[in-house]
Order: C-alpha cells, then sequence, then structure tokens
C-alpha cells in the first residue's frame, strides 16, 4: 500500500485551477461553433444547411431571399460547415458555452434580394438567477440520469473525477440517491424507455432542485431527433435550468454548466459570435 | 479445413467475391439452416442479421475462420415470416435470432426462448427496423414481467438500475440472492434502444457516418471506422497511405484511453484509489492529445469518405512522438505495482469466471473472449487500414476470469503503444486521401475495425445516389453481453458486483443502438 502512497505523492499536482485560472486543456477541443454572419452570402447559407447532418442550420427560401436558423443547442461539432466556410463558422474554444434558456442558443438571420444576411434581434427576456440558486453556491449534490446516451457524456462526467478537474474542490458531488440530490443532470435524447425512470427519479428529488441538460441529445435530440424511439428532448419533460451544449460537452464545459446552475459562473457563449464568444 | 473458399466447396456452395476480402453466395431459403449451422461447426459466425425493406425479407451469416483474411457471407432470400431457427446447433446465433424476431418480425421457429432483448413497451406486430411503423403506436406489454430466475428458501431479489449510482449509462440488473451470494444475475438491457441503425436510411453516407460515430461514445473511432471502411468498399472508394496510417494511429489511440480508463475504473471498484486516479489521469492525457490532433476528444469527426476531413498536424505528431515514452514508463511502472498488490489481484482471481470451453459457444470477441482462449482479432486476421505494416502481438489467456481481463488489457495497452510508435517512425506525408481511383461498386460491404471491446463488423448497402439504403452495425458488446449473466453466476459474492462490471467494461450504448 505505501507504494502506491509514494505513486500518488511522486505525480504531483495535476488539478486544474478552473474556473479561478484559465485550465492548460482550454482550446484543445472546441466547446461549441459560432456564426459570423457578415461573412456567409445567401447561398454560401443554403450550402451551408445542405452539410449539416442535424438540424442545427435551417434555411428557409432560397439564395435571393430567405432565412437561416443557427441552433447551438443541435450542433454536434461535425466541422462541416467550419471546413467549408471557416470564416462565416468558427469553433469556439473557451469552454464556457452553457446557457441558463434554450433561446439563447439559437440565432435567426434573414436576408432579401440586394442585402446580405443581417440578423435578427432576438426577443430574449433576461434569464433572471433563480433565489434558490444561491442556496446551492456552497455545494451541490448531483444526481446523473443517462436518459439514453451514447455513453459519451458520461466518459466526460467520469473524467470529472480525474486528477485533471477534481469536481470536488469545488464542492460538486455526485449523489447515488436522488433524496440527497439538489440538481438532476441528464445526457442522452429521452428514449422511449427511459422516459419513466427519468420523471420518478426528478420527482424522488426534493425542492428546490434544479436540472441540467448536458449535451446536444438531452438539449435538442441531437442527431437522433426524429427516431420513433425517441421521446426528447428533455425540456419537454422536465423543466430545465441550464443548458450545456456539445457532442460530448467537455470537462471544463460541464464544470461551466454547473457552476451557472448554481450562480457561480457567468453566461459567456452568443451563437452569432460577439465580444464574448470567442 | 484451411480457408472459407475450401469450406464453402466442400458444401458445394458457389461464392463470389464482391468487395476484395469477401465472398458471398445466395443458397435456397430451405438449404440455408442447415449450411449455416454446418458451416458455423467449422468456422465462426460473426454476424448474423436480417434485412427487411422493399422486396422479400433475407437473411444473412457471416462467418470468418482463424488464419483465413477472407470474410463468407450466406444469404437467403425468405418467401414468408419465418425461418428455421439455429440456435439449437449454434449457440452463438441465439441472441441474433431473438433480435431479428423482435426488430425485424420474422420468426425463429423453433428458438428455445424467443423472448425480446430491448423492446419494454412497444406493442407487438410493429417490429421497429420494418418500414413502416405505424406511428400510432398502442400500449404495449410494459416492462417485462420479473419472473425470479431461482426459487428456494430465502432467496430475494434485488433490482438495480436503470438509473445506476454514479455517472453510469442506465441499464438494469436483477441479482437473484440468498443474502450475500450470486445465484443468478438478468440484465434487463434496451433502456437506450434510439434506432440508429433505422435512423441512417435514405441519409446520405457522411450523415450516416455522423450516426456510426455516435453508436456509442468511447467506440466512436471503432465504429465510425467500421462504417465508414464498409460504405468505402461498397462504392468502390479506394484510400491511399497516409490515410490509413492516420486512420490506424487513432485507432490505437482509442483502444489506449478505453484500456486506460477501464483498467482504472477496475482499480476503483475494488477500492485501490489512487490506482484509479492515475490511470484516469493517463486516460485524460490521451484526451488532450486526440483533442490536438483532430479537434475531438473521443476522434468524432476526424473520419470521411475516401480518408480523412483533414491530415493530422505535424506538431501535434511530434508531441505524441514525445508522449509515448513517457506514457509507457509511467503505465509500465503502474502495471508492476497493480500486478504486486494482492489485496487487488485476490479480488480479481476467479471472479466473473468464464469456463474456455462455454465461452467458446459465444464466438465472443475482444479482451473478453481472448481472455478465454479466443484467439481473434481482426487487426491482425482481417488487416485494415494500415495493419499489414505493423507488427504486434494479440495476447490469449485462458483463465477466463476478471484477472486475465485485466491481464489483457495491461499488454493490450504495451502492444498499442509500439504500433503508435511503429506508425510515427514512418509517418507518410500529410493526405486527406480521396485521391484513389473509384473502382467496381459492388453497392454493398462489409467492414471491420478491432475497437478496445473487440471486433466491430458493419455491413452497409449504399444506393447509386451515395445514401445509405440498409445498415447493420454489430458492435463488440452486442456479442460479450450474451455470455455476462453467466459470468455473474460463477460463484461470485453481491460485493463482487463492481468488479465484475468493470472487469467486463461493456457499453450499453453499443447493445442498445
Amino acid at each position: 500500500m505505501s507504494r502506491w502512497i509514494g505513486i500518488g505523492l511522486h505525480r504531483g499536482v495535476l488539478t486544474t485551477r478552473y474556473p479561478s485560472r484559465p485550465d492548460p486543456a482550454d482550446g484543445t477541443a472546441p466547446s461549441a461553433v459560432a456564426l459570423e454572419i457578415s461573412e456567409l452570402s445567401g447561398v454560401q447559407a443554403v450550402e451551408a444547411a445542405g452539410l449539416c447532418p442535424t438540424s442545427a442550420l435551417r434555411t428557409d427560401g432560397d439564395a435571393s431571399e430567405g432565412s437561416i436558423t443557427f441552433d447551438a443547442g443541435q450542433c454536434v461539432m461535425c466541422g462541416a460547415c467550419v471546413r467549408a466556410f471557416p470564416n462565416a463558422f468558427r469553433s469556439v474554444h473557451r469552454p464556457e458555452v452553457a446557457v441558463r434558456s434554450r433561446e439563447r442558443l439559437s440565432v435567426r438571420a434573414t436576408w432579401t434580394p440586394g442585402s446580405g444576411p443581417a440578423l435578427e434581434e432576438a426577443a430574449v427576456a433576461a434569464t433572471l438567477a433563480r433565489r434558490s440558486l444561491r442556496l446551492f453556491r456552497h455545494s451541490l449534490h448531483i444526481r446523473h440520469v443517462d436518459a439514453g446516451s451514447c455513453n459519451g457524456c458520461e466518459s466526460e462526467l467520469q473524467m470529472l473525477s480525474a486528477p485533471q478537474y477534481d469536481l470536488h474542490r469545488l464542492g460538486l458531488f455526485f449523489t447515488p440517491t436522488p433524496r440527497h440530490a439538489d440538481a438532476l443532470l441528464v445526457t442522452g435524447v429521452v428514449t422511449r424507455q427511459m422516459e419513466q425512470p427519468l420523471r420518478d427519479t426528478y420527482d424522488a428529488m426534493p425542492e428546490p432542485k434544479l436540472v441540467v441538460a448536458a449535451g446536444v441529445c438531452a438539449i435538442g435530440g441531437g442527431p437522433f431527433a426524429g427516431s420513433l424511439m425517441v421521446h426528447g428532448p428533455l425540456d419537454r419533460i422536465l423543466p430545465v435550468d441550464v443548458y450545456v451544449p456539445g457532442c460530448p460537452p467537455t470537462p471544463l464545459a460541464l464544470l461551466h454548466g454547473l457552476l451557472l446552475a448554481v450562480g457561480r459562473a457567468e453566461e459567456r457563449y452568443h451563437p452569432a459570435g460577439g465580444s464574448d464568444g470567442a | 479445413m484451411t480457408t472459407l473458399r475450401e469450406l464453402a466447396q466442400t458444401f458445394g456452395i458457389e461464392v463470389s467475391t464482391r468487395a476484395p476480402g469477401e465472398l458471398w453466395s445466395e443458397i435456397p431459403e430451405e438449404q440455408f439452416t442447415g449450411w449455416v449451422a454446418a458451416i458455423a461447426a467449422a468456422a465462426v459466425l460473426a454476424d448474423l442479421f436480417a434485412t427487411t425493406g422493399e422486396g422479400e425479407p433475407s437473411l444473412t451469416a457471416v462467418f470468418e475462420l482463424r488464419g483465413d483474411p477472407e470474410w463468407l457471407a450466406v444469404r437467403c432470400r425468405l418467401s414468408g415470416d419465418s425461418f428455421a431457427s439455429i440456435t439449437r446447433s449454434v449457440h452463438a446465433a441465439s441472441w441474433y435470432e431473438r433480435e431479428i424476431r423482435e426488430m425485424h418480425g420474422l420468426e425463429p421457429v423453433g428458438h428455445p426462448l424467443p423472448a425480446r432483448l430491448r423492446l419494454h413497451d412497444w406493442p407487438e406486430g410493429q417490429p421497429p427496423m420494418r418500414a413502416p411503423v405505424d406511428e400510432r403506436l398502442g400500449a404495449g406489454p410494459g416492462i417485462p414481467e420479473r419472473v425470479p430466475m431461482v426459487r428456494g428458501r430465502g432467496v430475494f431479489q434485488i433490482p438495480l438500475g436503470p438509473v445506476r449510482s454514479g455517472p453510469q449509462e442506465s441499464g438494469e440488473f436483477l441479482f437473484d440472492s440468498g443474502g450475500e451470494d450470486l445465484v443468478a444475475v438478468s440484465p434487463l438491457l434496451g433502456y437506450k434502444f434510439r434506432a440508429i441503425e433505422r435512423l441512417a436510411e435514405g441519409r446520405t453516407v457522411d450523415q450516416g457516418l455522423v450516426l456510426a460515430e455516435r453508436l456509442a461514445g468511447v467506440s466512436a473511432f471503432a465504429n465510425g471506422l467500421a462504417f465508414v471502411q464498409a460504405a468505402e468498399r461498397a462504392m468502390g472508394v479506394s484510400i491511399d497511405d497516409g490515410a490509413c496510417t492516420a486512420r490506424t494511429l487513432m485507432n490505437e489511440l482509442e483502444r489506449l484511453h478505453n484500456h486506460f480508463g477501464d483498467i482504472g475504473r477496475l482499480a476503483d471498484a475494488t477500492g485501490l484509489l489512487v490506482a484509479g486516479a492515475q490511470y484516469a489521469a493517463l486516460k485524460e492525457e490521451v484526451l488532450r492529445r486526440c483533442a490536438e490532433l483532430t479537434s475531438h476528444r473521443y476522434l468524432r469527426g476526424a473520419l470521411a469518405v475516401g480518408g480523412l476531413t483533414a491530415p493530422l498536424p505535424q506538431a501535434e505528431l511530434r508531441m505524441l512522438g514525445r508522449d509515448v515514452p513517457r506514457w509507457r514508463r509511467r503505465s509500465r511502472r503502474l502495471q508492476a505495482v497493480l500486478e504486486d498488490t494482492g489485496t487487488f489481484t485476490d479480488r480479481l482471481e476467479t471472479t466473473a469466471f468464464l469456463r474456455p470451453r462455454h465461452a467458446a459457444q459465444h464466438n465472443l470477441v475482444g479482451p473478453i473472449g481472448r481472455s478465454t482462449g479466443a484467439d481473434r482479432d481482426c487487426r491482425r486476421d482481417h488487416p485494415y487500414a494500415a495493419y499489414d505494416r505493423v507488427t504486434f502481438e494479440v495476447p490469449v489467456r485462458s483463465e477466463g476470469d476478471a484477472l486475465a481481463r485485466l491481464g489483457i488489457r495491461l499488454t493490450e495497452v504495451q502492444q498499442s503503444l509500439a504500433i503508435v510508435e511503429q506508425l510515427l517512425d514512418s509517418w507518410p506525408p500529410a493526405t486527406t486521401g480521396g485521391g484513389g481511383a473509384p473502382g467496381e461498386a459492388p453497392g454493398s460491404a462489409l467492414g471491420w475495425s478491432e475497437g478496445a471491446g473487440g471486433e466491430t463488423l458493419h455491413w452497409v448497402e449504399v444506393t447509386p445516389e451515395g445514401r445509405v439504403a440498409r445498415w447493420r452495425a454489430r458492435p463488440a458488446a452486442l456479442v460479450n453481453w450474451h455470455v455476462y449473466a453467466d459470468a455473474c453466476a460463477s460463484g461470485n459474492n453481491l460485493t463482487d458486483y463492481p468488479v465484475i462490471e468493470a472487469s467486463f467494461a461493456l457499453s450499453h450504448a453499443e447493445f442498445d443502438r
């Protein structure tokens, strides 16, 4: 046994200082995609939507008059649009991509003959931090439910316990029982057969409680939207407080999402670039 | 018998080569069962699947034989909605036939237990893989009745799942126990069934690849590679050297991070937390290197039909070259101490034991198969990508317990590192492939890869317009779950269960699909 202690000590501290300091792994894997609408023409928008394997990019109309919707909550980051139109679609490398409302993940732009696409100002009401959030500022117990994932999200959740992330240092804990849980973290599309166990878990949690939708499958169904066996997305079934996009969300993006849920982090991501989206 | 071609000849089956390395034969319906059972006695039944769609339903059996790089696929058209079961003579066919009944509505006549594998709340007469499904679905039979496997004084049943204790995949297990001993375990799977193969039908091959990469997260690359290779072979697309080498490298990186993760979770399951943390740290390092190489921690989006979406960056490859000796040094040190920690190895010895003769009837794949003497690894047996240019050993053991499975994974870690090193030493000029001239397009083909869990075999039929007509995925976990209950019931205690689960490391998503 003493040899294991030696091995542990010898490796030293590997743990990130995130969020008080940026993590060295920041930027190795993109956390989302952002759209720079001024770099996209109507023709390109129609072409880009044809490349998208999910419904993250949808267009109406044609190259001369129409609209494009970019929904980061459906983007699996396959990179097809980023490779085809690198000026218009950029990978967002910062991990702070979680948001508090579903609307904040999508933007719509319209164009008419003679003028290029312009963003529609979405009337998104400022999401007020819920008072209950403050209750969990110091410690949050999380009940995870896999509602039909591919195991990618679970793998990243398990990595949160790896020495590099060590979620316990932030007062975050996974709990086996919903009775002790403050937050329900859901991954995967909600399949027909997981809907009831998911509802049961939510109902067994005491109030107040938070719900975090992690990964595009939970947010919008991702690549599985439209399957007969799928009941998702999650916010059709449970009230969702925080959305963490990604396929899967990186461990740092998950940490940011959890900290956002308890009011210890700010929203930084906007699907149409913006100063905070870089 | 040395080759499948000779084997087919002895049975008088005429074979034709479609894609390279694939022998196909159409045989009459009434002879199918007899011939498949006869071939399966001499060769390994690697898959048995049905297609239903336009035209008659069909059945296809895929075989491989140790020492023969070719595959043999035998197909028959069915005139009705039933076929004669071969399960009584070929045990490995049991779950395939149950799946065919459940998903395609074809009845295996004579199957000893044709129960459902995945669907709980789903009406009879609406097989989800068979078009068209009535969208106005009535109520189903509900969750299967929980019949105790064991009856007797003091025997009770403990349900576990589908929502598990940690951040894990969903699946349910029923334990029959007399208090401490694990008499029987019945897995209730299928909670996560998404009908991926059906979803891909009619989509472009590129969109199909996005789904294949999401069939299971930790084997994203193995499934993506098997799918894309099948599609390329079906469309007659050839791949150049550079893309092949890069694919081989990524295949090994995925095997590596899975093995690190699985060994770490096994250590965690026995309470050896320092080892668990050290292996998790190694896994995280591999994932970060993958992210730098391909912009994705699980290598999604790296593959494209005809090669890669982008060449692997040279600077990051050099970094990987520096990682390999470090990873080797650290993993060897951890391995030496692990193997010398008696409290750890004692928990694994004889735990979840599989008798090799019993295991052989299941045609197991991957480390689970190789721990029971099944000498099967499609990187060596059916070399794909650049595996014919590297040398490596395939470890095989015969004890069949958790310790043997650990031993296989520990050895494979070192082999993977050696393969990565060999590839980096002879790295061809950067390409993304796609330069190959289109060859003959057979329209449908097999594709395979060896993931961390074992042989992953896909079959894809592509329309002339480049869309997925039909897709059959047979991931490693589909084969290996079949033997799980037997391993659990080999004289273990309830407290052994976390060790059993971690030593098998079976993916629910891969099975449920």
